[in-house]
């Protein structure tokens, strides 16, 4: 008897999932074209109706409007997904047309947006951090703003420096939306107490200042500089220009084996014997020891103070432990080395929507939404309209990152198919080096060997 | 009536075929599809930057096989295989052990210990990162106030022991998994034949010896060799955790695999490694399934 | 099933202490930390500082993430009455039914884990695709049934191998057809079996992050795994104190129906016909 009624049980219970599992992918298939209404339905309470208006105007749209698909990661993001509500709030309001948000993470945005655009899923604008920007661009997806958007209206709107990081070989493929450099943020209550007033600006400063930092005392990391993943690599590189090395020559081949670079590895070397930076760092470690003022130094970009705040440190007090800086030269009056940070908007070329897609990219960047985002969320304004604004001039903390911006670079790979196995070559070897199981020679070495051989 | 039912009855061969369709429709859409075009795709320079591809014969084959690091991932994922596998076995063998005695709230701790099964991977990986981290790490902090450390020791930092703390990590998730299969043997150990043996004066250890881990043989098997096959796809943990390093210690086959095809778009040479992992696996299962066919 | 004996008395303590120590100690820490305000998540306190339930209850309050967790106990549960019934259907044919091929059938199952699953997705994706599946949980459940093949249909077959085949027999004698035997005979007494290879499914798409994040995009549709990654797994920050709550939150409901599971696995031994 027991065993019949637990059989029974069983079967009952696998029965009620597979219905459900099935009822629920049924009805999943047939409201596909409609996942819009699903997704702003879905949209949290906080935003109030705004999500049943739309609904309804796409209702009665009826194939007039456009509903077009935006995908990225910042809408997922607890700390920026309200700001990205309001944004296709004020786009379905100006245009009539309706959005629908498509989101993964910050790391997957890439694989994702390739795979997406390889399976023809609807897609129409994204989107994407400089450092994957080349990548989508080369797999010859994404349309000519200058044709979508017109010429006319981004030299009115943008300087062409920024411009020219989204221009590839003439195209313009990316819309800058958010831009700064990854450049040193420091604290400088520690610097204080270690007798530092004013921040190091040559690399003589910059060692004793960590020496003296160091003989504070207790756990502190005088340079928490990335010794891991994908961020190694990126903070390598800046300090490889300031030893006056490179990645590649001008003509692009390999040059990373040069008495220049191995001066670099070398002095990472003495910099961890020494104890200045530390082994198992990697941003997000950076990120939490500096709020807890244990790192005097990190490389970060503009987001670097939000992160402080959320870490711990009191709004009030941010101010006075997270400052940015220009990264200490050879010698005075080399150009402070930094790299490119960014986000961009892209419009895919198969977009049936690329009009409606471009209104949406200009609603982004209108001086309105670009403020709400500036001041919610510290992403810095790339329009001349906004870099006009008082908001822009008046703040210190950005004008900082702004300054080093002026003579940042983009990443040697940046133009490259290939970049994130260059870097992961770069990291590999310069762990190898620091964990003394490679001379600083041999590193380097093995550095121009594997990229030779991609 | 009864006769007529006879006539449109299966035969039991027929029965038999038809009741493993559903399984094999669902296989041969998901596995068996994608796996022969992934076997076509390492013949080729596929990259998930562009669609159009071209046959390249087996350049994939001999780049892989070229490359200095290669072997060295082959011993990394062997050794995070065997351990990752066998530590876990052995200790949820004997934790099922004990909760098969039945005690007070035994039932309660089974249901318990599978929590950490169910935690998502990601959470685990931050996790084991965080109490192995060299600054503010819960292990470190632990051992320097015991006075058994001075200062923190980079656990995940250095290549002596990051793979051991992706294995520790391996097995704190996987432990439940192992337990829970081993229980559901030990429960089919026949009781009357251990009562039988006590009346007949065998002692706890000729229990275990000559009843129980015979009894156990096939699960204990079937469980090793379905973890080894887990632990040879696991990617959560050493990519949250150390995502492969530091200076490739932790790279394991999968980690390459992932790298190869969503870091560099390589999915040709992503392929490629996956065939000769595949390959590498046909060996070990026809060894398996040669054993299975013999006990039959 | 083992005397009390002085010897086991001290095998027994000594690996409770060991195992339950190493198992459980983690899982307090990550109590631990999500109990504590944010700005103390990282101070190496155990249960001592200020104890405060605003991460918990953040968590619950937040309806995004209540809705993953409703979409993954769908998806799982889904998918793992599936998966259980589909091995067991062809574990039971793989056990009781000798025909041309099995051996073939069985050795492809087995090998449906030898390939890496990266590599599959590509060709999965557009197979969904072209099946109109994308973006449904159809996608999820399918996927997942599969997973699951391979350790569903063997376990299951060597719980079926214990069967004794005179059982069946029996009750051939006795005017039973083949799915009557198996449905009603045999099926119930391999209960404990069953409930490992549910427990299994469950679990597989439960901690699923690759194909979620890829076959199902819409956020309404997103289970928990993916959506935890995507809220708290920032272009910038880790929300650690967060994490570890929500992954306590969302392992209550589980646990909760593993401990009530409990309960199958002694029926089925109490049912005792399992008898080699």
């Amino acid at each position: 008897m027991k065993k019949r009624m637990t059989a029974m049980a069983m079967a009952a219970v696998m029965a009620a999932g597979l219905l459900t599992a099935c009822g629920g992918s049924e009805t999943a298939a047939t409201q596909a074209p409609a996942a819009s209404e699903a997704a702003s339905t879905a949209a949290p309470a906080a935003d109030g109706g705004a999500g049943e208006d739309a609904g309804t105007e796409a209702d009665a749209g009826s194939g007039e409007k456009a509903n077009i698909v935006w995908a990225g990661w910042s809408g997922e993001e607890e700390a920026s997904k309200d700001i990205f509500q309001r944004m296709m709030d004020t786009y379905r309001e100006q245009t009539g047309n309706d959005v629908t948000w498509v989101g993964w993470t910050w790391a997957d945005t890439a694989q994702q947006l390739l795979i997406r655009t390889q399976g023809g899923e609807q897609l129409d604008i994204a989107q994407v951090d400089i450092g994957i920007f080349n990548t989508i661009a080369q797999a010859g997806v994404l349309a000519d703003l200058n044709e979508v958007m017109g010429a006319d209206y981004l030299t009115e709107n943008f300087q062409q420096a920024a411009l020219d990081v989204g221009n590839i070989d003439g195209q313009q493929l990316g819309l800058p939306w958010s831009m700064a450099s990854i450049t040193m943020v420091y604290n400088p209550e520690i610097l204080k107490e270690a007798g530092w007033d004013t921040v190091p600006t040559t690399m003589e400063e910059f060692e004793a200042c960590l020496a003296d930092v160091k003989a504070l005392g207790g756990d502190v990391i005088p340079y928490a500089v990335s010794t891991k993943d994908d961020t190694c690599a990126g903070d390598f590189a800046p300090w490889l220009w300031t030893f006056g090395g490179s990645l590649f020559d001008e003509s692009g081949n390999v040059a990373v084996d040069s008495a220049e670079a191995v001066s670099c590895v070398a002095w990472y070397q003495d910099m961890l014997s020494k104890g200045y930076i530390a082994m198992d760092v990697g941003r997000g470690e950076a990120r939490q020891l500096f709020a807890q003022g244990k790192v005097a130094f990190y490389d970060d970009a503009v987001l670097a103070k939000g992160q402080a705040v959320s870490n711990g440190v009191a709004p009030e007090d941010v101010i006075n432990v997270c400052a940015a800086m220009e990264r200490p030269v050879m010698k005075e009056g080399d150009a402070p080395q930094s790299t490119m940070w960014g986000h961009m908007l892209v419009i895919f070329k198969d977009s049936q929507y690329k009009e409606a897609a471009a209104e949406l990219a200009k609603v982004l960047v209108s001086d309105e939404v670009a403020m709400d985002y500036f001041e919610n969320n510290g992403m810095p304004p790339v329009t001349k309209s906004m870099a006009e604004s008082d908001a822009v001039k008046n703040d210190a903390y950005l004008n900082s990152f702004l300054k080093s911006t002026e003579t940042a670079r983009l990443e040697e790979t940046a133009r490259m198919t290939n970049a994130s196995e260059i870097k992961s070559i770069i990291t590999e070897e310069l762990q190898y080096a620091l964990l003394g199981q490679k001379t600083a020679e041999q590193a380097v070495k093995d550095m121009a060997a594997r990229m030779n051989a991609l | 009536m009864d006769q007529g039912r006879k006539r449109y009855r299966l035969k039991d061969s027929q029965v038999g075929f038809l009741l493993v369709v559903p399984g094999l429709a669902v296989f041969s859409g998901i596995i068996l599809y994608p796996f022969l075009s992934a076997i076509w795709m390492s013949f080729t320079d596929r990259s998930l930057l562009f669609p159009q591809y071209g046959f390249v014969g087996l350049k994939n084959y001999q780049k892989v096989i070229a490359d200095p690091y290669f072997t060295k991932t082959l011993v990394t994922t062997m050794v995070f295989v065997v351990f990752a596998t066998i530590l876990p076995f052995v200790l949820g063998f004997i934790w099922a052990i004990l909760l098969n005695q039945g005690f007070r709230g035994s039932e309660f701790l089974r249901g318990l210990t599978l929590v950490n099964w169910i935690i998502p991977g990601t959470a685990i990986g931050f996790l084991w990162s965080w109490i192995f981290n060299g600054q503010y790490g819960v292990l470190n902090g632990l051992l320097v106030k015991l006075g058994l450390l001075e200062t923190g020791i980079p656990w995940l930092g250095q290549t002596q022991t990051a793979l051991a703390c992706v294995i520790l990590a391996r097995m704190w998730q996987m432990l439940p998994w192992y337990m829970a299969f081993l229980l559901g043997g030990l429960q089919g150990v026949s009781m009357d034949q251990v009562e039988a043996a006590r009346v007949d004066g065998a002692n706890n250890w000729q229990v275990f010896w000559y009843m129980v881990l015979p009894a156990m043989k096939t699960i204990a098997i079937l469980i090793l060799v379905l973890g080894a096959v887990g632990n040879l796809q696991h990617f959560d943990l050493p990519w949250t955790m150390t995502q492969g390093g530091p200076a490739r210690a932790t790279t394991t086959l999968s980690i390459e695999v992932y790298t190869t095809a969503f870091q560099n778009w390589n999915m040709g040479k992503a392929a490629t490694i996956g065939t000769i992992w595949a390959a590498l696996l046909a060996v070990f299962s026809f060894v398996y399934l040669r054993q299975v066919n013999e006990s039959e | 099933m083992f005397r009390k004996t002085p010897a086991f008395r001290v095998f027994f303590w000594v690996f409770t202490i060991l195992i339950g120590g190493f198992v459980f100690l983690p899982l307090l820490w990550m109590i631990n930390t999500a109990l504590k305000p944010s700005a103390e998540t990282f101070t190496l306190d155990f249960f001592t500082g200020t104890k405060t339930l605003e991460n918990i209850w953040d968590i619950v309050s937040n309806e995004r993430i209540m809705q993953y967790l409703k979409n993954s106990l769908l998806v799982s549960f889904g998918s793992s009455a599936a998966a259980t019934l589909v091995c067991a259907f062809a574990a039971y044919s793989f056990s009781k039914f000798r025909y041309r091929g099995r051996k073939l059938i069985m050795g492809m199952f087995m090998m449906s884990q030898a390939f890496p699953q990266e590599i599959l997705l590509l060709s999965i994706y557009v197979l969904m695709q072209k099946l109109g599946l994308l973006g449904s949980y159809g996608a999820l459940l399918i996927s997942y049934v599969v997973f699951t093949l391979p350790v569903g249909t063997w376990t299951l077959k060597s719980y079926f191998d214990q069967v004794p085949d005179s059982l069946i027999e029996s009750a051939k004698i006795d005017g039973a057809g083949n799915l009557k035997i198996m449905l009603r005979i045999v099926f119930p007494i391999t209960v404990p079996g069953m409930i490992s290879i549910a427990i299994y499914g469950f679990v597989w798409s439960w901690n699923d992050l690759l194909y979620s994040m890829t076959l199902v995009t819409d956020t309404a549709k997103r289970t928990l795994a993916s959506g935890l990654v995507m809220t708290f797994l920032g272009e910038a920050s880790t929300n650690w104190g967060a994490m570890m709550a929500a992954s306590i939150v969302a392992a209550v409901p589980v646990t909760v129906i593993f401990i009530f599971l409990q309960r199958y696995f002694i029926q089925g031994l109490t049912s005792g016909a399992v008898k080699g």
